[in-house]
């Protein structure tokens, strides 16, 4: 199948386009995600209705899709009167989802924290909040950069799914573009190649976040 | 208080620098200390000695509360470590922050060293002194080479502990816990999980360090440091101090049963 | 907020799309998992070229999102001239997709069984087929047991995708009762309750599959 160079020369442009939504709703989900992961983790660390209910939260989104999240955001909550644009809808929905996974595993890491190492701090008089900053927290974010890497790239690819709610994603202009010309194979093989990149991009960061904070030889 | 005084043995002082009484310890129906009360003079070396499951390990860690207890007080040099009696008679439990404080002045080493792997070992030294007790890092650093020093790993300050060798992971523990100044140094089973050929150089720095003067209490299986080393040898049975006496007394004539069948048991096993 | 009256007349047509996800991803993850194996073997035992080609395969298919291969088999099989019903075309895609990731879980339970383990089944003599038969993949397999039902939950909300590329299942049929009854949030969320039974049922078995694990080491 040979490729017509004249026609990549104008679909890039369009799918860089479309690339630079994906990147933002996946920085964003990322970012919303590592701050409203640690939230959950420490809310499910609790005990009482709020460690209960964060239990809960984390079962619910971990064990129902993406779409139907996003389409009850999308399409139910302006039903009720908070109509939400596309854009919003798909960062909420994948906000919510991704949490549920980025405070499992925050919980992983601080479970692999031996109590040994609590013991050790606490016996050279460390009050919590010290402990927890110089001892515990250093070693739980070294364990849980390589996890984290995974969910991003998870997350972006996730990204893809807002195409189903009208967002105009590297998704969505692809299939705007193979609608409207007989070159299915030129957008695909040219849309898998930007998300290639960008998942890398997500993998080498975290190898060299890694190699930067790594400790045990 | 300088960096030196804590190592100091002050012999005019008649109160005892640790003074446990009547501790009572259960794991849920399982009573491991049975009303221990042990007193530990100024300068003194105590060894603990006993066949596992007599609760010498759980009497260590409840000194610094580690380990919680049901019953009886401890002190150090005069001040309650955990809980304090009310009017009343009542024990109360110290606040986290008091506790916290109590436990600076009690320096452990554990039988699996329990370093910080994300740290150096000069890092690990001064981590505490200086969030905890908030000495400047250039002073508690100098103290902490000085202590490297003593426990002869100078050159290992910027390793990381993975790096090093059980008995170098352990005079860094040991280096660690004296960085607080503390008055009195207790040693849990400190060199059970080395091997043979690197148990020698940590009881030296251990052997230094009762010579220098400080207080401490050792749990051990070193039947030969017990003896060469201890200034009072303490057997524990079945969570109670059934025998204590000077090393050469017990070693050479136990007074009872037990301590003759322990000590028989583990010369048969060792042959010394 | 209108009444949940919609879902009595359509709940048996929810169920049947719930029946379909079912078959679904029961006929895709058989192929998933042999082929898992097969790769995670190839990975381990295989020749330096087989390695790579294998390691390309992950690559491409981690850095992809599994709804643009599912678009791309949509449009490219009636250019093909294959005639392959959509069902099985889509199977096929989520059984390819899930291999890379099964393949993952299978080698790291393996290569993470200690050294002395191979040595102990070496020193007795064992050949390499008996020895992987009776010592290493018995315990690889407990190892990897609860990363592999995690992905079995994941394969089970990935085939609300295919809804996109126009198949019929579960996402398709709520999405077809919310265009007769306009009320999204009450059929959506009803989806969302079926999606979780099925995949949490999954989740508690894996839950006692790893505490099953934990106990026998």
């Amino acid at each position: 199948m040979p490729i017509d160079v004249h026609f990549l020369a104008r679909l890039f442009p369009a799918l860089l386009e479309g690339a630079e939504v994906t990147v933002e709703l996946a920085v964003l989900t990322m970012a919303i995600c590592v701050v409203w992961g640690l939230v959950v983790a420490l809310g499910q660390a609790t005990r009482g209705p709020l460690g209960w209910a964060a239990g809960a939260y984390i079962q619910i989104v971990r064990n129902t899709p993406l779409l139907i999240q996003m389409y009850i955001v999308y399409f139910g909550l302006s039903l009720v009167g908070v109509p939400l644009s596309g854009f919003a809808s798909g960062l909420l929905a994948l906000c919510l989802q991704n949490g549920g996974y980025v405070a499992e595993i925050y919980r992983g890491g601080l479970q692999s924290v031996s109590a040994r190492q609590y013991e050790a701090g606490r016996a050279l008089g460390m009050r919590r909040w010290t402990l927890y900053r110089s001892v515990i927290l250093p070693q739980v974010i070294a364990r849980v950069i390589p996890p984290l890497a995974n969910q991003g790239i998870s997350i972006t690819k996730d990204t893809s799914q807002v195409a189903a709610i009208a967002v105009m994603e590297i998704m969505k202009v692809a299939q705007v573009w193979v609608e409207s010309s007989a070159n299915t194979y030129d957008v695909f093989l040219a849309v898998g190649l930007i998300y290639l990149v960008l998942t890398s991009v997500i993998s080498v960061g975290a190898r060299v976040a890694e190699r930067q904070l790594a400790f045990v030889s | 208080m300088n960096a030196e005084s804590s190592l100091a043995t002050d012999v005019t002082s008649p109160r005892p620098m640790l003074d446990m009484s009547g501790i009572v310890k259960r794991f849920g129906a399982n009573e491991v200390l049975r009303g221990v009360s042990l007193q530990v003079a100024r300068g003194e070396t105590v060894v603990v000695i006993g066949p596992s499951g007599s609760g010498k390990t759980t009497l260590l860690r409840c000194v610094n509360l580690l380990e919680d207890y049901q019953q009886g007080t401890v002190a150090v040099d005069g001040e309650p470590v955990g809980y304090v009696m009310d009017r009343g008679g009542q024990r109360q439990r110290m606040a986290e922050r008091e506790i916290a404080a109590a436990r600076e002045k009690i320096g452990i080493v554990f039988q699996s060293y329990n370093l910080f792997p994300h740290m150096t070992v000069l890092q690990n030294i001064v981590a505490a002194p200086i969030r905890v007790r908030g000495i400047p890092r250039p002073k508690a650093e100098q103290r902490a080479r000085d202590l490297l020093a003593m426990v002869g790993l100078s050159e290992k300050a910027d390793a990381y502990p993975a790096r090093l060798s059980g008995g170098q992971q352990q005079r860094v523990a040991i280096a660690r816990a004296l960085a607080m100044d503390p008055k009195i140094m207790l040693f849990d089973e400190v060199t059970s999980a080395l091997d043979p050929e690197l148990v020698g150089e940590v009881l030296a720095a251990m052997q230094q360090l009762a010579r220098d003067g400080m207080t401490m209490i050792v749990v051990t299986h070193e039947m030969s440091f017990a003896r060469d080393v201890a200034d009072r040898v303490v057997f524990m049975d079945g969570g109670v101090i059934v025998e204590q006496g000077a090393p050469e007394e017990m070693f050479a004539s136990p007074r009872t049963d037990r301590v003759r069948q322990f000590l028989k048991r583990y010369n048969d096993r060792y042959r010394i | 907020m209108k009444t949940f009256a919609p879902l009595l007349h359509s709940y048996w047509y929810l169920f049947r799309g719930a029946g379909m996800t079912v078959l679904m991803a029961t006929t895709a993850v058989v192929p998933a998992t042999l082929l898992g194996a097969l790769l995670a073997l190839a990975q381990i035992f295989g020749s330096r070229a087989t390695r790579s080609a294998i390691v390309g395969y992950i690559f491409i298919i981690r850095g992809i999102p599994l709804l643009v291969l599912l678009t791309f088999v949509y449009y490219l099989l009636p250019l093909t001239g294959v005639d392959l019903p959509p069902f099985w075309g889509v199977v096929l895609v989520l059984a390819c997709y899930y291999a890379a990731f099964m393949s993952e879980a299978f080698r790291a339970g393996i290569l993470s069984l200690p050294q002395a383990q191979w040595d102990a089944a070496k020193s007795l003599g064992m050949s390499r087929r008996l020895m992987l038969r009776i010592v290493i993949f018995p315990q690889a397999l407990r190892l990897a047991a609860p990363p592999f039902i995690n992905l079995c939950i994941n394969l089970i909300k990935a085939t609300s995708l295919v809804s996109i590329v126009g198949l019929w299942e579960l996402t398709m049929a709520s999405r077809e009762v919310v265009e007769r009854t306009l009320a999204p949030f009450q059929i959506f969320l009803a989806a969302a309750a079926m999606y979780f039974c099925i995949c949490y049922a999954l989740a508690l078995y894996g839950k006692y599959l790893e505490r099953r694990v934990l106990v026998g080491h």
